[in-house]
């Protein structure tokens, strides 16, 4: 008992955010509920990204009605390679990435050989919200697969590596990597056995990484050193997430990034209330850095200036 | 927000927290001295019933039998009166205290009976009458001398006046120069009658008190005698034999004053026998009562007590439901649990508590898994999702339907306890359940459930305990006071007990 008071101690000096403070202190102040339905939905939040530049994996198509589903093949004429996915999907629940389709038969990333039958349930069970959070009838949005920069090859077992920002009024405060592992079955989600990896807000290098709120130094499966990681393109990622605070308003977001081979860093999504488990990524308290950007960070910059102002001090 | 800005919220809760415990704290107390309700649900109030049998031998051609009765001026409060005389005409006399029989042409041994049901009150009436100022009695020297003597004897004696008197006469009872003043045979009312002479020497208005002690089984025709002064401006009642002030717990008076007990006209050998009987109820069921009594009836008119019973049993059963909330809320923002649906724990708890505990747990147990079982099983038909978790729904119906008749013909409780499990909730876990177990694998659902499960326990004993729910309903003000508690905690920002543990790495050595 004792102790546990001497570690309430310890988290508060560290500045450590608690969810209930984060849900009353943060997000109920400075996201406005009416906000939400900018990011919750992923054609629109897509469309808001490219009318400011901020790039994002190219739309290839929509499926809004049950009667569209039949065109499936004539939308992805002329691809061999895309990804469906639910508009408002979270968590990469209903996520189906296309390898190769050789215009009769498709080949999943995971592994799977499908037919058009299997991949019209999937869509058809999309459209009617089998993915979707409340169940509620959704979209089914078909866009470009990313090609994952070779930079992070030996860092990530099967699974994408993305870089999620936590943007505190414009400014980018925290950033951790999560990293796919055996484990975690080709997902980053940090809880289902993914490797956070803290990363410096200047730099973009390594601070710390955890795994299981365990520190790590070396991934689980490909042996790679984690404190080696440096990510290339470090000011457009910051970019990235300073302007989704200018396209959306939420003064307290979670942008989650990947890095694309050809065309850099692209956005995959948005999140309204992102975790708390990137502080122990970075082993800092988010409080503490939010009450310096409370402080000490000037008003009215535009993105690039606010990245300027976060890489300079 | 622009409400927050001009009021801090957390202050403006704290004040109104604070404006209904008070109100809750009054209202209590109200209740409590009003209307008699107690915190315990076990708690009884004694009910007596004093018969008074009358009996005589008609003798003229009218009779007419005059029975002194107690009034509200004591410390019981009369629940009911009855009379019961057959023939007779009768006639309540509210202000003299007594129940006039008439009667004619009747012949032979008469009965009859008054029947007086009594409770005891919260708290003790005065008797307010006030008696007229007394004279000096006018008396022969030889008398003169006698009081003279006895009061100069009781200035040896402790207490106050009238005790004073009591105790000299008690003791020098023996000694031959009292038998002028009183024979050393004598009655208690004779005794008594001396007293009042001896006091009104000294202007002290008294009378005779007839009090009944209240006793289980008790049966007398003599009610005992005590003297009753005006001592410092009120009516004190004073043991014959040990001078000691008030009436003794568990008496009533049931007259007092010169008029005699049971008085008959045109009839002989008349007699009283009192008999005592010992009843209870709860303070709920005598709440009415006590609140006439006290002249707090229009409030309790207006309060959920004088509802008709099924719906009191509802609102008693709704009372229960902010008390199990306020307990999912601090599991959940304070302590940090995790569970299936914000209320589903609670409701779950709604049902042990119907079910009985183990019973509903096993059956809750076998409910869950053989719905997962199927639920895994039809998940390979790629249903779309309504109908999907409607088929679950129409599946626990039928697991409920079959439990139910499988624990009727085994006569065991345990399975037919299904048919109080909601069956929404229980296809809603079930759906839930599947759904995590695909995403995150086994463990995670069963950590969830046994989360929910665990929440929904410790809502149960919160709930099922008698006392709570007892007090829950008599004080339902409390519902105020949690609802404000629940908003407040609206506002905690501290950590979460399972935070404390989640985030220690960021502060511990390793």
């Amino acid at each position: 008992m004792l102790n546990w008071f001497k570690t309430v101690k310890a988290l508060k000096e560290k500045g450590v955010l608690g969810m209930n403070d984060r849900n009353y202190s943060v997000i109920a102040k400075y996201n406005d509920r009416s906000l939400y339905t900018l990011v919750d939905d992923k054609v629109k939040t897509k469309q808001l990204a490219n009318n400011i530049n901020i790039s994002t994996p190219k739309m290839i198509g929509i499926i809004e009605h049950q009667y569209e589903v039949k065109n499936l093949v004539k939308i992805v004429e002329g691809y061999k390679t895309f990804v469906i996915k639910p508009a408002h999907g979270s968590g990469g629940k209903g996520v189906l990435v296309i390898k190769d389709f050789d215009g009769e038969k498709f080949y999943s990333a995971s592994g799977e050989v499908l037919t058009f039958k299997q991949v019209y349930q999937h869509v058809s069970n999309t459209l009617s919200g089998l993915f979707s959070l409340g169940g509620r009838y959704d979209v089914a949005l078909i866009e470009e697969t990313v090609n994952f920069s070779d930079v992070f090859k030996n860092f990530s077992y099967h699974g994408i590596p993305d870089v999620r920002v936590i943007v505190y009024k414009g400014f980018p405060a925290m950033v951790m990597m999560r990293l796919a592992t055996k484990e975690s079955d080709g997902k980053a989600n940090l809880h289902q056995g993914g490797v956070g990896v803290g990363l410096d807000v200047k730099t973009g290098e390594t601070l710390k990484a955890v795994l299981h709120n365990k520190p790590v130094t070396i991934h689980p499966d490909t042996g790679a050193n984690l404190m080696d990681l440096k990510v290339p393109f470090w000011r457009e990622h910051l970019l990235i997430g300073a302007l989704a605070y200018d396209m959306t308003g939420l003064g307290y977001l979670g942008a989650d990034i990947v890095l694309d081979k050809n065309r850099g860093p692209m956005m995959l999504e948005i999140n309204a209330r992102p975790g708390l488990a990137i502080q122990i990524a970075n082993g800092l308290g988010l409080k503490t850095r939010l009450e310096e950007i409370d402080k000490h960070y000037p008003l009215g910059l535009s993105a690039e200036e606010r990245v300027d102002f976060v890489l300079n001090n | 927000m622009k409400l927050a800005q001009i009021f801090s919220v957390r202050k403006s809760l704290t004040y109104l927290l604070i404006l209904s415990m008070i109100y809750a704290a009054h209202s209590i107390y109200f209740k409590v001295k009003y209307w008699g309700f107690s915190f315990s649900p076990k708690e009884v109030t004694d009910i007596w019933t004093v018969d008074a049998k009358i009996s005589f031998d008609a003798v003229d051609d009218k009779t007419r039998v005059i029975l002194s009765v107690p009034s509200q001026n004591s410390r019981f409060n009369i629940l009911s009166e009855e009379v019961v005389a057959n023939g007779y005409r009768i006639t309540q006399d509210r202000e003299k205290n007594r129940v006039v029989f008439d009667g004619k042409g009747k012949k032979g041994r008469q009965n009859m009976y008054y029947r007086l049901s009594l409770y005891k009150d919260a708290k003790p009436n005065v008797v307010r009458d006030v008696p007229q100022k007394l004279e000096r009695p006018i008396l022969e020297e030889e008398e003169k001398m006698q009081m003279t003597k006895i009061w100069e004897l009781a200035q040896l004696q402790e207490g106050d006046k009238v005790q004073k008197a009591i105790k000299v006469v008690n003791q020098e009872m023996a000694n031959p120069s009292m038998s002028l003043v009183l024979p050393l045979k004598h009655t208690a009312k004779e005794f008594a009658e001396k007293l009042i002479q001896i006091l009104a020497y000294k202007r002290i208005p008294a009378r005779i008190a007839r009090a009944v002690k209240l006793e289980e089984g008790k049966k007398t025709e003599k009610p005992g005698i005590m003297i009753e002064a005006y001592v410092d401006d009120s009516w004190k009642l004073y043991d014959l034999n040990t001078a000691k002030i008030g009436l003794p717990n568990n008496w009533i008076v049931f007259q007092r004053g010169g008029v005699s007990l049971l008085d008959v006209r045109g009839g002989e050998n008349s007699k009283v026998m009192f008999s005592v009987l010992k009843s209870v109820a709860t303070p709920m069921k005598m709440a009415e009562h006590r609140a006439k009594s006290n002249q707090a009836l229009s409030q309790y008119k207006y309060s959920i007590y004088t509802l008709p019973v099924l719906e009191q049993n509802t609102l008693k059963w709704l009372m229960i439901f902010p008390l199990a909330i306020l307990v999912v809320v601090i599991l959940r923002n304070v302590i940090g649990v995790t569970t299936m649906g914000t209320f589903t724990p609670m409701l779950l708890a709604m049902s042990l508590v119907k079910t009985g505990f183990v019973e509903g747990l096993i059956c809750f147990s076998i409910m869950i898994f053989l719905g997962l079982v199927m639920r895994a099983v039809v998940a390979k038909l790629n249903l779309l999702l309504v109908p999907r978790i409607s088929f679950v729904v129409i599946f626990v119906i039928l697991l409920i339907q079959l439990l139910t008749i499988v624990g009727y013909r085994l006569d065991s409780g345990l399975v037919s306890s299904a048919i109080f499990f909601p069956i929404i909730i229980t296809a809603w876990i079930i759906e839930r359940a599947s759904i995590t177990w695909e995403e995150e694998g086994a463990r995670n659902t069963i950590k969830e459930i046994l989360n929910t499960l665990l929440t929904a326990v410790v809502t149960y004993f919160v709930i099922s305990n008698e006392t709570v729910r007892h007090v829950m309903f008599a004080f339902n003000e409390l519902n105020v006071v949690i609802m404000f508690i629940v908003m407040l905690l609206g506002t905690y920002t501290g950590y979460r007990l399972t935070e404390i543990t989640r985030f220690a790495p960021l502060v511990n050595k390793d």
